[in-house]
C-alpha cells in the first residue's frame, strides 16, 4: 500500500528534477520584461510623400497591426506608443533583436507576382544586379492580371515595361532594387532559386491578414482579403488568371497545369504557391505546402505586415533603432524578489507552525510546482519570447497563496473527518477526494478564466492569462501527484502514525474516550 | 474557549444569520462610497492610456537618480525614465501637451540638472501606448468571461449560487476600483492586471464556500431538520478556518511586497499592484462568506421547498449550532452519500471504500457487504463539551 504510494511521488520528484536540470543546462532561464532590463527600440517613420498626408487615423491603424506582428512573434510584452507622426515600439529581451528589427523594420510593400519562369536553381548563376533600366514612375503602379491578357504581351521573351526577360534571367540578372516597381517583369531571388516574374497584381493593402494554423497534419497559412474591387475582388483576378494560366501570364513551373503567384517582400520571393482555385472566399485563402511551423508563421507574418497602411522609412537606415534602459530596473526587481522570499518564508513558517507535517508537505509540494513553473516559463522564454515583468513576477508571488490554498482545502477537510471521530489513517483516504474535487471545479473556473483571456485578449492581458492557466494546472498536478501520496506516506508510518499532534490536527483521545 | 480555539477544534462558533445583517450593511455603505468615488473623481488613468508626454536630452554623466530629484518638486516624481543609446535619456510623464506652463517647467529643470540650453531639450506628445484595442479586447473577453463562468456555476451548482457568485466578484470589483478612485492612484496596465487576478480569487473563493454548502445540502435533504439558512451558516462555519489561513497566506506575501516596496525607492509600481491586490484579496475572502453566502440563502428561502421546510420547523431555530451539526453528521451517516461524484475514477472509489471498511473494521469488527458503506453509529459523533457556556 506505501509502496504504491511511493510511486508518483518518486516519478514526480524525479520528472521534474530532470527538467528542471534540463533547463539549468540548456541555459534556459526566464526572460524579463521591458520594465525590468529594456531592450531594443525601433522608430519608424512615415516616408514623407508631398501631397499624401499620412493621417493620425492611419498611423493608429499601423500601430495596431504592429501591435499583432509583435505579439505573433511570441508573448511578450512589448511597449508601442505614437510619438507625434513616429511609432515607437521598444521590445524585450536582445535574443530576438535582429529578427524583431527585421519584422518590424521591413518597410517594402508586399507584392503577388504571377510566375512566369523559376524557379530556376541559384548554383552556379551569379548575380549581376541590373542597373542598366531607368526607374520609371509610370511603372509603379501594380496592373489588373486580366487586362494583360487583352494586351497579349509575350513578357516572357520581351519583358513588359522595360523589365527583364527570359533572356537575362538565364545570363544571371537580377532586378536591383531600384529598379523593381511593381508594374514591371523583374527577376528575383527566393529560397528555392530565382524567378522570372510578372507584374504586380495584388499588393499588400489587399489584404486584412493571415496566420498560421494546423491543417490536419500539416501548418499552412490562411489568409483574409479585405472586402470590396480593391481587396478579394482583385485578389480573385490574379487567381482565375493564374489557375487558367493563360496566355503566358502565369506559365509558371514548365509541364504544371496551374500558375503560380509569388508572394513579394523587400526584393525577396517568400514564397510561390501555386493557384488551386479560380476564385476564393474572402476568408478562406490557403497557402499550403510542406511548411514547417516556423515556416508558415514567418509567411504569415510577411502577408501580416504587408498590410501596413503607411509606407514607413527604414530604420536600419535612418539610424532609428537603439537599445534602451529599463524603465524600473534592478532594484524593483530586487525588492520584488525580496517581498516574495520574505513573504514566501513567513508563510512557510505560518503553515508549519499551524499545520506541522502536513505543512512541511504543503511546502513540499509549493516547491515541486515552482519548479515546474520555472522550466516552463524558461522554455516559453526560450522558444516563444514570454518576457517576464514584474507585474508578472508579482502575479506569481500572489499565486504561491492561491496554490497553497489547495493545500488548506485538503488539510481542513482531513480535520473535519478526524472531528467526525476517525483516525487520521482513516481520513487520509476518505478526505483526499472529496477535497480534490472541490479543488478541482473551483481551479477549472480560473482555468476556464485564462483560456478565454488567452484567446480573446491581445498584449499583456494575454501573457497574464497564460501565467494564470499554467499555475492552476501545476497546482492540481502538484496536489494530486505529490502532496497526496506524501501526506499519505507520513501518516502511515510508523514513526507518525497515531500522532495527530504531530500533523496539527486536533489530538482524537477526547473522541476515543467517549467511545470507549 | 476562544474563537480561534473552536474554529480549530472545527466547532461552530459564529452565529452568521445574526452578523449577516450587519455586514450587509457596511457593505452597502462601501459599495456606496466606491461608487461615489467612482463617479465624482474618476479613474486616473496612467500614461499607458491617456498618453502623455516625452522629454530627450542628452544627459552627459547625469544619472536617472539626479533627474528624478530634479523631477520630484514639480510634480513629476513617478515619471518614467529610460536610458537611450548613448547618453540619451528619456522621460515619459503624464501630462497634457498644451498645458506649457508646466512641460516648459520640466524642459528648464532637465536643461538645468543635464547642463545644456533649453532648446536642446526636445519635447513631443506620445499616444497611448495600451490601446483602444487592447482596451476593447479585454472587456469583450471579460464579458465572454462573465457568461462561461455563469453557466458553469449554474450546470455546475445552482442559479442562486451563479447570481451569488456573480454578485460577489461585481462588490469585490467595485469596492477595489472605488479604493483607486477614491485615493486618485494611477491606473496602469499592471492594476488592469491585478483587478484579473482579484477577480480569479474571489471566484475561487466564492466557488470553495458553494461547494461545501451544495455538499452539506445533499446530507441534509435527508433528516430535514434545518432550514437552509441554518443550513448555509453552518458551512460557511466549516469553511472559516479554510478562509482565514488562506488569507493569510495569500496576504502576507503581498503584504510584504507593500512593505518592501516602501521601502526601497523607486517600486511605485510595485507598491500600487500590491496594494490593488491586498485590497482585492480581503474583498474576496470577505464577500464569499459575507455577501455571496447570505444571498444564496436568501434566494433558496424562496424556494417552495425550503419555504415549506421553514414552516413545518415552525421557525424553531436551532439555537447551538453545534446540535445543527451533531444533527447533519447523524443524517449523513443515516444515508451515506457515496463521497465521489464525477471526477475521481472508480478506482480511487473503491481504494477509499476498502481502505474505510478497513479502518472501521479496525474498530469494530463489522462485516460491510457493499460498497456503499453505511456505519451505523449508537453514539452521538461528538461530545458535548461540559465546560462550554
Amino acid at each position: 500500500m506505501k509502496g504504491r504510494a511511493a510511486t508518483p511521488l518518486i516519478a514526480i520528484v524525479v520528472i521534474v528534477g530532470a527538467l528542471l536540470a534540463g533547463s539549468l543546462i540548456a541555459g534556459q532561464e526566464p526572460l524579463l520584461g521591458l520594465d525590468l532590463q529594456g531592450g531594443v527600440e525601433v522608430v519608424l517613420e512615415p516616408v514623407d510623400n508631398p501631397g499624401d498626408e499620412v493621417t493620425g487615423e492611419e498611423l493608429d491603424q499601423a500601430l495596431e497591426i504592429i501591435r499583432d506582428r509583435v505579439d505573433a512573434l511570441g508573448v511578450a510584452e512589448p511597449d508601442i506608443t505614437r510619438q507625434g507622426d513616429r511609432i515607437v515600439i521598444q521590445l524585450p529581451g536582445v535574443d530576438d533583436q535582429e529578427r524583431a528589427i527585421e519584422l518590424v523594420g521591413q518597410t517594402a510593400e508586399l507584392r503577388f507576382r504571377p510566375v512566369l519562369v523559376g524557379p530556376l536553381p541559384l548554383s552556379g548563376v551569379p548575380a549581376v544586379p541590373d542597373e542598366t533600366l531607368d526607374p520609371e514612375p509610370s511603372h509603379t503602379e501594380p496592373v489588373v492580371c486580366s487586362d494583360l491578357i487583352l494586351e497579349g504581351v509575350d513578357m516572357v521573351s520581351d519583358g513588359y515595361n522595360g523589365g527583364p526577360s527570359l533572356a537575362q534571367l538565364e545570363t544571371g540578372f537580377v532586378t536591383s532594387p531600384a529598379n523593381d516597381l511593381a508594374g514591371r517583369t523583374v527577376i528575383l531571388d527566393g529560397e528555392a532559386g530565382r524567378y522570372l516574374l510578372g507584374p504586380a497584381c495584388v499588393t499588400g493593402a489587399a489584404l486584412e491578414g493571415a496566420s498560421a494554423e494546423l491543417q490536419g497534419v500539416q501548418w499552412a497559412v490562411r489568409v483574409t482579403a479585405r472586402s470590396g474591387p480593391d481587396g478579394i475582388d482583385r485578389f480573385n483576378d490574379a487567381a482565375s488568371t493564374c489557375f487558367a494560366a493563360i496566355g503566358g501570364i502565369c506559365p509558371a513551373v514548365p509541364g504544371d497545369q496551374v500558375g503560380a503567384l509569388a508572394i513579394v517582400l523587400d526584393g525577396q520571393v517568400q514564397s510561390a504557391p501555386r493557384i488551386q482555385a479560380a476564385s476564393f472566399d474572402r476568408d478562406n485563402i490557403n497557402i499550403t505546402g510542406s511548411f514547417s511551423q516556423a515556416e508558415a508563421r514567418d509567411i504569415a507574418l510577411v502577408l501580416d505586415f504587408g498590410a501596413l497602411p503607411v509606407e514607413f522609412t527604414d530604420p536600419a537606415t535612418t539610424g532609428l533603432v537603439r537599445t534602451v534602459s529599463a524603465t524600473l530596473g534592478r532594484d524593483a526587481l530586487d525588492a520584488g524578489l525580496l517581498a516574495g522570499a520574505i513573504g514566501v518564508a513567513i508563510v512557510a513558517a505560518y503553515m508549519i507552525a499551524y499545520y506541522r507535517l502536513l505543512g512541511v508537505g504543503a511546502i513540499l509540494s509549493l516547491i515541486v510546482s515552482s519548479a515546474m513553473l520555472w522550466v516552463i516559463v524558461s522554455f516559453l522564454s526560450d522558444t516563444r519570447g514570454l518576457a517576464l515583468t514584474l507585474a508578472g513576477i508579482t502575479g506569481l508571488i500572489v499565486s504561491i497563496g492561491v496554490s497553497l490554498d489547495s493545500n488548506i482545502v485538503y488539510f481542513e477537510h482531513l480535520k473535519e473527518d478526524i472531528l467526525r471521530g476517525r483516525s487520521l489513517t482513516s481520513s487520509i483516504d476518505r478526505s483526499f477526494p472529496a477535497a480534490f474535487r472541490t479543488i478541482f471545479w473551483a481551479n477549472l473556473a480560473t482555468l476556464i478564466g485564462a483560456v478565454i483571456l488567452y484567446f480573446l485578449t491581445i498584449g499583456s492581458v494575454r501573457g497574464f492569462a497564460l501565467m494564470l492557466g499554467i499555475a492552476s494546472i501545476l497546482d492540481l498536478v502538484a496536489t494530486y501527484f505529490f502532496l497526496r501520496p506524501f501526506v499519505r506516506i507520513l501518516v502511515l508510518s510508523k514513526r507518525f502514525s497515531g500522532s495527530n499532534r504531530a500533523f496539527g490536527m486536533p489530538p482524537d483521545t477526547e473522541v476515543e474516550a467517549v467511545t470507549a | 474557549m476562544s474563537l480561534m480555539g473552536d474554529l480549530y477544534r472545527g466547532r461552530p462558533a459564529v452565529d452568521f444569520p445574526k452578523v449577516w445583517k450587519r455586514m450587509g450593511a457596511i457593505s452597502a455603505l462601501f459599495l456606496v462610497v466606491a461608487a461615489v468615488a467612482l463617479f465624482t473623481r474618476g479613474l486616473n488613468l496612467g500614461i499607458e492610456f491617456e498618453g502623455g508626454v516625452s522629454w530627450e536630452v542628452d544627459g552627459g554623466d547625469v544619472s536617472t537618480g539626479e533627474v528624478r530629484d530634479a523631477l520630484e518638486p514639480l510634480g513629476f516624481g513617478d515619471a518614467r525614465i529610460q536610458e537611450l543609446g548613448g547618453n540619451l535619456l528619456r522621460i515619459r510623464a503624464e501630462a497634457e501637451a498644451t498645458n506649457t506652463e508646466e512641460t516648459t517647467a520640466v524642459s528648464e529643470a532637465l536643461a538645468a540638472v543635464a547642463g545644456v540650453e533649453v532648446s536642446d531639450v526636445s519635447f513631443s506628445a506620445v499616444g497611448p501606448s495600451w490601446g483602444d484595442e487592447i482596451t476593447s479586447s479585454a472587456e469583450r473577453a471579460l464579458v465572454v468571461f462573465f457568461i462561461v463562468i455563469a453557466v458553469y456555476i449554474w450546470i455546475r451548482l445552482q442559479w442562486q449560487m451563479m447570481a451569488a457568485a456573480l454578485v460577489a466578484v461585481g462588490h469585490d470589483i467595485l469596492i477595489t476600483v472605488g479604493v483607486y478612485a477614491l485615493f486618485q492612484f494611477d491606473v496602469t496596465p499592471a492594476t488592469v492586471i491585478a483587478f484579473l487576478t482579484i477577480l480569479g480569487y474571489s471566484l475561487y473563493d466564492t466557488l470553495i464556500v458553494f461547494d461545501k454548502i451544495k455538499e452539506n445540502e445533499a446530507k441534509a435533504a435527508a433528516n430535514q431538520k434545518l432550514s437552509y439558512t441554518e443550513l448555509v451558516s453552518l458551512s460557511a462555519n466549516q469553511v472559516l478556518m479554510r478562509s482565514i489561513n488562506t488569507t493569510f497566506t495569500s496576504v502576507l506575501p503581498v503584504l510584504t511586497l507593500l512593505i518592501v516596496g516602501r521601502l526601497l525607492l523607486g517600486a511605485v509600481t510595485l507598491q500600487e499592484f500590491a496594494l490593488a491586490l491586498l485590497i482585492g484579496i480581503l474583498a474576496g475572502t470577505y464577500s464569499s462568506v459575507f455577501v455571496a453566502t447570505p444571498m444564496v440563502a436568501v434566494l433558496k428561502e424562496r424556494q417552495p421547498e425550503y419555504r415549506e421546510l421553514r414552516e413545518r420547523l415552525g421557525g424553531q431555530e436551532t439555537e447551538d449550532l453545534e446540535e445543527a451539526r451533531a444533527a447533519l453528521v447523524r443524517s449523513e451517516r443515516a444515508g451515506e452519500r457515496p463521497a465521489n461524484t464525477g471526477l475521481v475514477s472508480r478506482r480511487a472509489k473503491e481504494r477509499a471504500a476498502r481502505s474505510k471498511i478497513r479502518s472501521e473494521d479496525e474498530k469494530r469488527h463489522r462485516p460491510v457487504g457493499e460498497t456503499n458503506v453505511s456505519t451505523q453509529r449508537t453514539h452521538p459523533p461528538r461530545p458535548r463539551k461540559k465546560k462550554r457556556r
